[in-house]
């Protein structure tokens, strides 16, 4: 589903040039539940943007489901990614002036689907979520765990083949976070959706089949 | 989709209540103030346009150049109607005269009897000829134009009908009298003349009668005589202006022989651009030039302009509290272009809710506003072209207004806008939002300066010394026949008994005024000079009435014609005598006349508003000419013995009337347009200064919200709250120095321009200068002073953590 090879990418400060990522070659393949780890500044997040293309790299060859995303531009990266990727965020990113249920339903009016068919969708994944009863709530008056639901709840209904989640438990206690993972298991196990996931827990980390630890930009283990 | 933007946009709007109210609200200020400008210009230019066919419509002009310039007339020689008729068949040409402070007696049924009530028409009865109405397609409720070719008929308006008979359908075959002299059969009556007219026609005589009473109304068979109460229309076939305009040539030529036939020209002047040129004066109620509809349309423009960089500034500054909602929507699928579209329905969204707050306030200001416009018609906010307008305006500024911030907006990369990273130079710069404010301080500030200007030379002008004492004087003006002539001695005798009466005089005209009596004329047995000597007559109580001092000399001695004279300062002046009491017995001759001795030189008094310079100015006695009577009362107890003096006049002169006025009043009614136009420009100005404060209060929110950080970081380094202040002050100081250096010189020109006007004028000095720039000072660190003091007090632990 995802190849990456040798991708490097970098920052030019003044004469000196910093890696954020240095030689990554990553191959994922579809139904994957993969961690990333690795210390702040590792590169992480980077490599996240760079594989959901809202970020770019300088160098380097990016394959996903058969696209050379490397030879695509701007605008045709961003209808790639719209199509296949639902994200989630540590900071869950709900827009603040709409509802749980707006919310959820904001990618579908993107994506030019009728009024009805809409309505069914929504109704779906609330219930799929068990948040029909907060549907006409505002994100503030959600706790971050019930916030975090939203935002994935959200992030599926497009129903994209893979989900970027960045640090998706960062925000929350143990037991929101234990609840969030339970999700993407069942997510990963029941409907077959790939799932890269940043973390900094060993223990959330462990959800998934295969972790990759960064340091200073480049793949020091995988496992 | 829509709905979903709007339903945003609703949300946005009652979430950031203060921002929305400020955007909103500037815009409406905006907008409203661009409604009612738009209604008076709209207005002003309709002038004349409901008569059919007004295209074809000229009005004739007389103008003489001399070695003084060129002279205009908008009257022509009364000969000169026939005259073009004869050379100028295939054409209709029409006449209108005028003569204003008539006396219109009620007489009733039978054409013989007294009449009861009695008016004094100081807009004036109008006299015309059939073809006048052939030209003008007034409307008509009895009658028609063509019963005007008999002598001794009138048509009157609905409104003159039931002002006279109570009811116009009665009105018809009753008569009516004027200047108790020639009795009129009422023949017509005419649909009331439109507000937007400059012939406001009431009373309307036949011309054959006008003609037959030369002695009344001056009529005159000379080439020679030009009076501005005898006008011509013509409507010209095919519109040619140039085959009517080389007839009009070879009349000239045909009837003047020698110097006039190179001084003389008649123009043609189209009917649509008789209410803007002040050079000619209208009959209407008021002429306004051209060049200040298009400054008041300018005005309209510029607060339109500010208001939308109003929220342009307001905008931008906020975009960077919705840049998370960007970063999202975009994640989630949003393109640019929908993204786009969001912010433009927003913003549509708002201008429409200005525009509903503009009606209210414009509908609310209108009937002040066309007050101080001196226009009398109801001005309407629901027609279909004011309608129009809106649309058309709400689009304009939604485009103005929401492209630039759409643009940012839509345009911010989702990762950065995610990662609240959105910073100033990503929306455009501070940069831009400088450059915006620069040029909203500039329009503030010319409007500033102008309007200090303008109030300072109107309170120069009302302040002015003018020579002679117009205080408490009252005066009674009639339309002086023989009889009143006769009579005026005998009131004078009585008047002076009513106790509070200082003094008594009779003259042709006051002091100041717009009357312009002059004649050529020659000194000491010398040959003619070569300008005007401007005329006044007067009994010798109008030196002790109106105060005024004499630098050598006496007055004159009384008589009934003219026998000595007395003359200005100014005529000495231009005689090239240095020492007044020279010209102490020597003679002078007016026109034709005969040689009469100088008793005495006044003081200068003002002759005119002092939009013009004094003028050589010759007194003597003339009673024939005497239909004014002005009387010096004790200031205390005006009313009281005003009520004593008509009780006094109605009892010698029970047949006729007077119109009444302070000569105090009637100076400061010389500059009501100026009075008018700087009242609108006082209240535009502080309009625009408003909308500018607004903006810089954005400006001042959007910079506290970037700078907050920096703030914090200066703090904990142990920045006072003054250097803080200091901070922010600092940096509009600097914009509105800059404005001023735009505004400045430009404010200098338009005002210079328009206190030339004026031939005594304040001087545009530094002061005006320093003074507008203190103000915009003062307005603007007022302004920004409430948000720059929250930022300097903020804690910075709380400014730094938001990290």
């Amino acid at each position: 589903m995802i190849s990456l090879q040798h991708i490097f990418k970098w920052v030019n400060t003044g004469s000196n040039r910093t890696f954020l990522l240095r030689d990554i070659t990553l191959d994922i393949k579809q139904g994957e539940f993969i961690s990333i780890m690795g210390p702040s500044g590792s590169g992480k997040s980077t490599l996240l943007n760079v594989i959901g293309m809202l970020d770019g790299f300088d160098e380097g060859i990016y394959h996903f489901l058969g696209e050379e995303v490397h030879k695509l531009k701007e605008k045709q990266r961003a209808d790639l990614y719209k199509k296949h990727i639902g994200f989630v965020f540590q900071a869950y990113h709900l827009i603040d002036e709409l509802t749980v249920y707006e919310n959820i339903e904001t990618p579908l009016l993107y994506q030019d689907i009728k009024s009805s068919e809409r309505k069914a969708m929504v109704a779906d994944t609330l219930d799929k979520f068990n948040i029909v009863g907060k549907k006409d709530l505002f994100p503030a008056q959600l706790s971050g765990g019930q916030q975090q639901l939203v935002g994935i709840a959200r992030a599926l209904i497009t129903k994209p083949k893979l989900i970027l989640a960045d640090e998706p438990t960062g925000n929350l206690n143990s037991q929101q976070g234990e609840e969030v993972m339970q999700v993407f298991k069942k997510l990963n196990e029941e409907e077959g959706v790939t799932i890269i996931q940043v973390t900094h827990s060993e223990k959330n980390a462990a959800y998934a089949s295969r972790t990759i630890e960064l340091l200073d930009g480049r793949i020091e283990k995988q496992s | 989709m829509l709905s979903t933007y709007f339903k945003i946009a609703w949300r946005n709007i009652t979430r950031n209540k203060s921002f929305a109210a400020i955007n909103i609200f500037g815009l409406a200020t905006g907008i409203a103030a661009c409604l009612v400008l738009f209604i008076v210009i709209k207005y002003e230019f309709s002038y004349n346009k409901f008569i059919p066919g007004y295209e074809s419509i000229y009005h004739i002009t007389t103008s003489t150049t001399t070695a003084d310039g060129e002279e205009h007339n908008p009257g022509v020689p009364a000969p000169f109607i026939e005259a073009a008729r004869l050379d100028m068949p295939q054409m209709t040409f029409g006449s209108l005269s005028a003569s204003f402070g008539s006396q219109v007696t009620v007489i009733g049924k039978e054409a013989n009897a007294a009449g009861n009530k009695k008016f004094i028409e100081e807009t004036g009865i109008y006299f015309a000829d059939p073809p006048f109405f052939e030209i003008f397609k007034y409307k008509w409720l009895a009658g028609s134009g063509a019963v005007l070719k008999d002598p001794d008929v009138t048509v009157i308006t609905q409104v003159m009908a039931e002002k006279y008979f109570g009811n116009w359908k009665a009105a018809v075959g009753q008569f009516i009298k004027i200047d108790n002299a020639i009795t009129l059969k009422v023949a017509g009556i005419l649909e009331n003349i439109p507000a937007n007219s400059d012939y406001p026609l009431a009373v309307v005589t036949s011309f054959v009668t006008y003609k037959s009473n030369p002695s009344l109304y001056g009529y005159s068979a000379e080439w020679g005589s030009i009076s501005s109460n005898n006008q011509v229309f013509v409507q010209l076939k095919d519109n040619d202006t140039a085959k009517a305009g080389a007839q009009l040539k070879s009349i000239i030529s045909k009837n003047y022989k020698g110097i006039e036939a190179r001084q003389r020209k008649f123009g043609l002047q189209p009917l649509a651009e008789v209410h803007y040129d002040s050079r000619l004066a209208s009959w209407g109620s008021h002429s306004i030039s051209k060049a200040t509809l298009w400054t008041l349309l300018l005005i309209g423009i510029f607060i339109v302009i500010m208001a939308c960089i109003n929220f342009i500034n307001l905008s931008t500054a906020q975009a960077i509290n919705r840049s998370k909602e960007i970063g999202i929507r975009k994640v989630l699928g949003g393109r640019r272009s929908s993204l786009f579209w969001q912010m433009m329905s927003e913003t549509a969204l708002i201008v429409t809710l200005s525009l509903v707050i503009a009606i209210s306030m414009a509908a609310a200001c209108l009937p002040f506003i066309s007050h101080i416009a001196s226009i009398e018609e109801k001005l309407n906010l629901f027609t279909p072209e004011v309608l129009l307008f809106m649309l058309a305006l709400a689009i304009v500024i939604t485009i103005l207004s929401g492209i630039y911030p759409s643009l940012i907006l839509s345009g911010f990369k989702p990762i950065v806008a995610l990662k609240n990273k959105v910073n100033s130079t990503s929306v455009g710069g501070i940069s831009l939002r400088r450059a915006l404010v620069v040029l909203q301080f500039s329009i503030s500030q010319v409007l500033i300066i102008g309007t200090i200007v303008a109030v300072s030379q109107m309170r120069y002008v009302s302040k002015a010394e003018l020579g002679f004492n117009k205080e408490a004087v009252l005066v009674l003006s009639t339309f002086a026949d023989s009889t009143v002539i006769a009579r005026q001695p005998a009131l004078k005798q009585d008047l002076l008994s009513v106790n509070g009466i200082q003094s008594v005089n009779f003259n042709s005209d006051v002091p100041s005024s717009n009357n312009n009596w002059g004649t050529n004329f020659a000194f000491d047995h010398k040959p003619d000079e070569k300008y005007t000597l401007f005329l006044k007559f007067a009994d010798p109580d109008y030196f002790k009435t109106f105060g005024i001092e004499f630098t050598a000399g006496n007055a004159y001695s009384l008589s009934d014609t003219i026998n000595e004279v007395v003359v200005n300062e100014t005529l000495i002046q231009k005689l090239g005598i240095k020492n007044p009491a020279d010209v102490l017995g020597k003679e002078i001759k007016m026109g034709g006349g005969s040689w009469r001795k100088i008793t005495g030189v006044i003081k200068d008094f003002k002759t005119n508003s002092l939009r013009e310079a004094t003028k050589p100015l010759l007194l003597a006695c003339r009673s024939k000419s005497y239909n004014n009577a002005a009387i010096k009362i004790k200031s205390s107890n005006l009313a009281a013995t005003k009520d004593a003096i008509q009780k006094k006049w109605d009892s010698h002169l029970p047949a006729y009337a007077n119109s009444s006025f302070y000569m105090d009043e009637s100076i400061n009614e010389f500059y009501e347009q100026e009075n008018q136009l700087s009242l609108l420009y006082s209240i535009f100005a502080g309009i625009a200064i408003f909308i500018s404060c607004l903006g810089l209060y954005g400006l001042i929110s959007f910079m506290a919200a970037q700078r907050i950080k920096e703030v914090g970081v200066r703090k904990v380094l142990g920045a006072s709250v003054a250097n803080i202040l200091y901070l922010f002050s600092k940096e509009f100081t600097i914009l509105i120095a800059v404005a001023f250096v735009i505004a400045a010189p430009l404010a200098w020109y338009l005002m210079n321009d328009w206190l030339s006007n004026f031939s005594y004028r304040i001087n545009l000095g530094v002061g005006v200068f320093l003074l507008a720039a203190i103000v915009s000072l003062i307005i603007a660190w007022v302004t920004v002073g409430y948000k720059s003091m929250k930022a300097a007090l903020s804690n910075p632990v709380v400014s730094l953590r938001s990290e």
